[in-house]
């Protein structure tokens, strides 16, 4: 009896222990990892009018900024994994591919109305699609410009963005504001550099190889760099904060632009629902960076935002999650709110974008220009590949030497054959 | 002559109680800094790290309100998780580690000699050994919100208290608890009635040490908890760096400042038991 | 003797049918939070595995993995460095403030108190305010504790000795407490000066608590993490002439974390078996301390 009495104690203890909430339905739901924290609230409205019009649970996670993959890593292997998750780039896709569907010909491939933000495996797989795609180059405020006395006119290559660069810059004080807004390398800003303008490095090479890349080169080449010194010297030379004080953050770039204490700005589309509020005229200009011909460069267009969709999950669940998709790029509601948080949607039936940024990058397409493609989605070990490259520009910031500039160098070019040679054994 | 030598001896004494108090000041001079900045604006806190938050550079309370939003998650969510996973998991691991050390102590079975073997072993194991695997089970068992994961402090945590609870219980005399069978009670109530309130001493150091370890802990509960639904603060502060945007110093400081204020309130007030407790778990080694 | 069943028989048996009360519960956490991780973790590190449900075998391959890796073999080398350069330099100023603490002057008990504030604040938060401190002297001089690798190891000792001198301190001034008093009456009549004291009395008398100590501050620095994170996170990283590029501060812990958790190809079976190299090590300190300590006390 005693013992008996015992074992039911010792039972309602462990069992009062481990009790835990939640419990599986048998209706498919939707749980989509995202990584970009600045739509988190926007989704998490989208998945609150989904779950209001279709009954249809959505739980939508955002991983901190420069956490996603080990965010992703960590949440594929629980007990209820994404339906959906993000797969932006050839890293990311030869990581996940056995985990994603092929998304050939479901419905929701079929509402899309270019193939060109889409990512294959070497398979032929569709592994992920673009949901939205994005611009980057440097924000410009127009009031500015002509209040330091220059035009856009001059904004058409690199000599005569250095010259009303340096024109704003010198003359800073009396001018109360400067021109460019600060180029912090803590890890919430550094990816302006180390990620988007290297772009140009790696986008003149794709070019001078005739056709754009299908996977990660095992090299790079020399030949840009000395434009990317170019463009890199002029953002932190002429900007609100000495180069030397940039390694640990702390200045809020885009309050800088926002309240009219610079004139340029290194960011991308993304940033134009915040800096419009202020600076209604904002337009972007490209990365001039002294490379001939530069006259005719567009933006930076691309993507990092494809969806894929689960293979592992239940069928039900990639049905939910599917039915979910279709229905953010149709309904109007649902689609405005997308279209206006990421800009734009290459899908037949989502909504027109209202962004100016996107529409300028429209307009240099339209005006002939070729458009400067995200090369730099193929980094190779994207985390180290960037830390390291960062760590070289800390340095070079400190104390702007031939031998630092050197290691840059090394880390952006070198550092990517040795990341690649890591990975690919 | 004996004289001399005592005024020498109060001389040099006083000495030392300046070189003391001069490192003493030192001391508590980044707490201060935490104090100072967390009242400046965040433009400062780097340029004017040692300054006071005069003129230009005062925030007020601002850096608070702030922080209290700061960094998408609100601050007061994790205090209370903080508060609740601590609380739970240091009377969870004091509840079950006595009872379980009292029986190991006092039945010498093959069993008890194997899981006492096991529990000094796990004092020796690094938590990276374990901390992959541990978040998997954690996950798969539902281990991973405030009101679950005090188990898997209970089960982490078991070794250190069960070695010590052991050591204190063999030291008692095990007549006390004969006395109170033969008096007709049964193991529970002697346990309760008779046991427990000798281990007193042994309950403060191991729930001392409990405490702190669970309140400053970030890799188990980062790596366990659902760490968009749940943060705990030493979890809140370091995401603060990666999110995104510019990380206002001003205001993580007066987070810093908020988080460590109940620390050292709970240290003055139970100084002598935190102090007894620490060299008590330092034995273990 | 003809006695009744003695209390401690049947109290026993007792027990013993109420033994799942006493126990079910911490067996139970103990298996999910210990046993079955640790059993599972040894296994992980001998697969190659993206999720562990797939994980296969692949025998040794992940151990020759972690011991080839330059970053790994790097942070080992700077972890040992750290521990022993924070060991000796906790334990002898430990040491000092404890010696002066039971001298018997005025404040000692305030002086206690601050020393000993510090280690109640947990790694991450003590990494912020060290490294905003830090900064605020570095700005000076145009660089910063993520630039200068000098620094960040220097700025980490500081960091650990601020947090860890007060608590080695304490396990000091208990056992300078157990000197037995007629000891150093006898050396005082023996006419010895306090130095002659120190050392030929006192340190042998405290040799325990030196012993505790020591191994407490090995332990302490080769396992360190929060701190590391939150103070440096490894940075700067050195980018070598082949382009390959190591953390330069970047301790054992950090390192298995990284390679856990980022995206390399690297897959989580080498981060297992850098973690099971990781325990060896540990644990092998662990039972050096425990060996040493039991031949003291046989040899008392």
């Amino acid at each position: 009896m005693k013992k008996f009495l015992a074992l039911a104690l010792a039972l309602i203890l462990s069992l009062s222990l481990v009790a835990c909430g939640g419990g599986g339905s048998s209706k498919g739901s939707v749980y989509w990892l995202n990584f970009k924290p600045e739509s988190d609230e926007a989704l998490q409205q989208i998945a609150a009018l989904y779950k209001e019009k279709k009954g249809v649970e959505v739980k939508v996670v955002t991983a901190a900024s420069g956490t996603y993959s080990q965010t992703l890593t960590a949440e594929m292997d629980k007990s209820a994994p994404p339906t959906l998750f993000v797969v932006g780039n050839a890293n990311s896709v030869k990581d996940w591919s056995s985990y994603a569907l092929d998304l050939k010909d479901t419905p929701i491939a079929k509402e899309l109305n270019t193939d060109a933000y889409n990512l294959y495996d070497e398979n032929g797989k569709l592994v992920s699609i673009g949901y939205c795609f994005e611009c980057y180059g440097i924000i410009v405020n127009p009031d500015l410009i002509e209040k330091a006395g220059h035009s856009m006119d001059e904004l058409k290559n690199f000599a005569g963005l250095k010259a009303v660069a340096e024109d704003i810059h010198k003359n800073a004080a009396t001018l109360g504001f400067d021109a460019f807004s600060s180029c912090d390398m803590d890890p919430s800003s550094s990816w302006r550099f180390t990620g988007h303008m290297v772009n140009l490095v790696y986008y003149y090479q794709e070019r001078d190889g005739g056709s754009k890349w299908t996977e990660c080169p095992a090299t790079l080449s020399n030949d840009y760099v000395e434009n990317y010194k170019n463009l890199y010297d002029l953002c932190i030379n002429n900007s609100l904060t000495d180069p030397k004080d940039l390694a640990t953050g702390g200045h809020d770039a885009e309050a800088e632009f926002k309240s009219g204490k610079a004139a340029f700005f290194v960011n991308g589309s993304w940033e134009y629902s915040a800096v419009s509020e202020t600076v209604p005229n904002a337009t972007m200009i490209p990365y001039y960076c002294g490379v001939s011909g530069e006259e005719k460069a567009g933006l930076n267009c691309g993507t990092e935002n494809c969806w894929a969709v689960n293979a592992k999950a239940s069928e039900a669940d990639q049905q939910a999650t599917m039915d979910f998709l279709v229905w953010l790029v149709t309904d109007p509601e649902a689609s405005r709110i997308a279209v206006d948080t990421f800009g734009a949607m290459p899908y037949k039936n989502a909504q027109e974008s209202t962004n100016k940024f996107l529409a300028a990058a429209d307009q240099y397409a339209a005006n002939g220009c070729y458009v400067m493609d995200w090369a730099t989605n193929y980094q190779p070990a994207v985390d180290d590949y960037r830390a390291a490259l960062v760590s070289a520009l800390n340095a070079y910031n400190a104390d702007q030497s031939a031998a630092n500039w050197e290691t840059v160098r090394t880390a952006m070019i070198d550092g990517w054959a040795a990341q690649y040679k890591a990975q690919n054994g | 002559m004996k004289q001399q030598t005592l005024a020498s001896e109060r001389r040099s004494k006083a000495i030392l109680s300046g070189v003391l108090a001069v490192i003493c000041v030192i001391y508590v001079l980044p707490v201060l800094a935490v104090v100072i900045n967390s009242f400046k604006l965040n433009t400062f806190v780097k340029t004017d790290t040692f300054a006071l938050p005069r003129g230009e550079m005062w925030a007020g309370f601002a850096n608070f309100v702030k922080g209290m939003t700061f960094g998408n998650y609100p601050f007061y969510k994790s205090v209370l998780y903080s508060v609740f996973i601590t609380v739970v998991s240091t009377f969870l691991i004091l509840l079950f580690t006595s009872m379980a050390a009292w029986y190991i102590a006092r039945v010498n079975s093959t069993f008890c000699r194997t899981l006492y073997f096991l529990c000094v072993f796990s004092m020796v194991v690094p938590f990276q050994m374990v901390m992959f695997t541990l978040s998997k089970t954690a996950d798969t068992l539902r281990l991973n919100t405030p009101w679950t994961i005090p188990v898997v402090y209970l089960g982490f945590g078991a070794g250190l208290a069960i070695f010590m609870f052991v050591g204190f219980v063999k030291s008692i005399p095990i007549e006390i608890e004969e006395a109170a069978a033969i008096d007709g009670c049964g193991p529970v109530r002697t346990f309760f009635l008779v046991v427990l309130p000798m281990l007193k001493p042994t309950l403060i150091s191991v729930g001392i040490l409990e405490i702190m370890w669970v309140w400053n802990d970030y890799l188990l509960p980062v790596l366990v908890l659902d760490i968009h639904k749940y943060r705990t603060i030493p979890i809140h502060i370091q995401y603060l760096k990666g999110s995104y945007g510019t990380v206002d110093l001003g205001a993580t400081m007066a987070l810093i400042l908020l988080s460590i204020i109940p620390v050292i309130i709970f240290y003055l007030l139970c100084q002598k038991h935190i102090i007894k407790g620490v060299a008590a778990g330092a034995v273990k080694g | 003797m003809s006695k009744k069943p003695t209390g401690g028989n049947s109290l026993r048996r007792q027990m013993r049918k109420w033994s799942p009360l006493f126990l079910a519960a911490v067996v139970a956490a103990f298996a999910i939070g210990f046993v079955w991780p640790f059993v599972q973790g040894i296994y992980l590190s001998f697969c190659k595995f993206r999720l562990i449900r797939d994980a296969e075998l692949i025998g040794f391959g992940n151990y020759l993995t972690a011991l080839q890796d330059e970053g790994f073999r790097k942070a080992f080398w700077y972890t040992a460095g750290f521990a022993i350069v924070s060991l000796v330099l906790i334990n002898v100023l430990a040491f000092a403030v404890a010696y002066a603490l039971t001298q018997g002057i005025r404040g000692s008990n305030l002086y206690r108190t601050v020393f000993f504030m510090p280690n109640l604040i947990g790694g991450i938060v003590l990494g912020y305010i060290w490294s905003m401190i830090f900064d605020g002297i570095l700005h000076r001089y145009g660089t910063s504790i993520v630039e200068n690798s000098t620094w960040g190891f220097w700025g980490l000792v500081i960091l650990v000795c601020w947090q860890q001198i007060g608590y080695m301190m304490i396990i000091y001034i208990a056992g300078l407490q157990a000197v037995p008093e007629d000891m150093l009456e006898a050396a005082k009549i023996d006419g010895a000066n306090k130095w002659q004291t120190l050392f030929k009395v006192t340190i042998p008398n405290v040799m325990p608590s030196i012993t505790i100590c020591t191994f407490l501050g090995l332990t302490n620095g080769f396992k360190l993490f929060d701190q590391n994170l939150a103070l440096t996170g490894g940075m700067p990283i050195i980018t070598m002439a082949d382009g390959t590029s190591i953390k330069t501060t970047e301790m054992l812990a950090l390192n298995i974390y990284s390679t856990f958790y980022n995206s390399k190809s690297t897959y989580p079976g080498v981060a297992q078996a850098k973690a099971v190299l990781f325990f060896l090590l540990v644990a092998g300190l662990g039972l050096a301390q425990l060996a040493y300590t039991r031949k003291r006390e046989v040899q008392q």
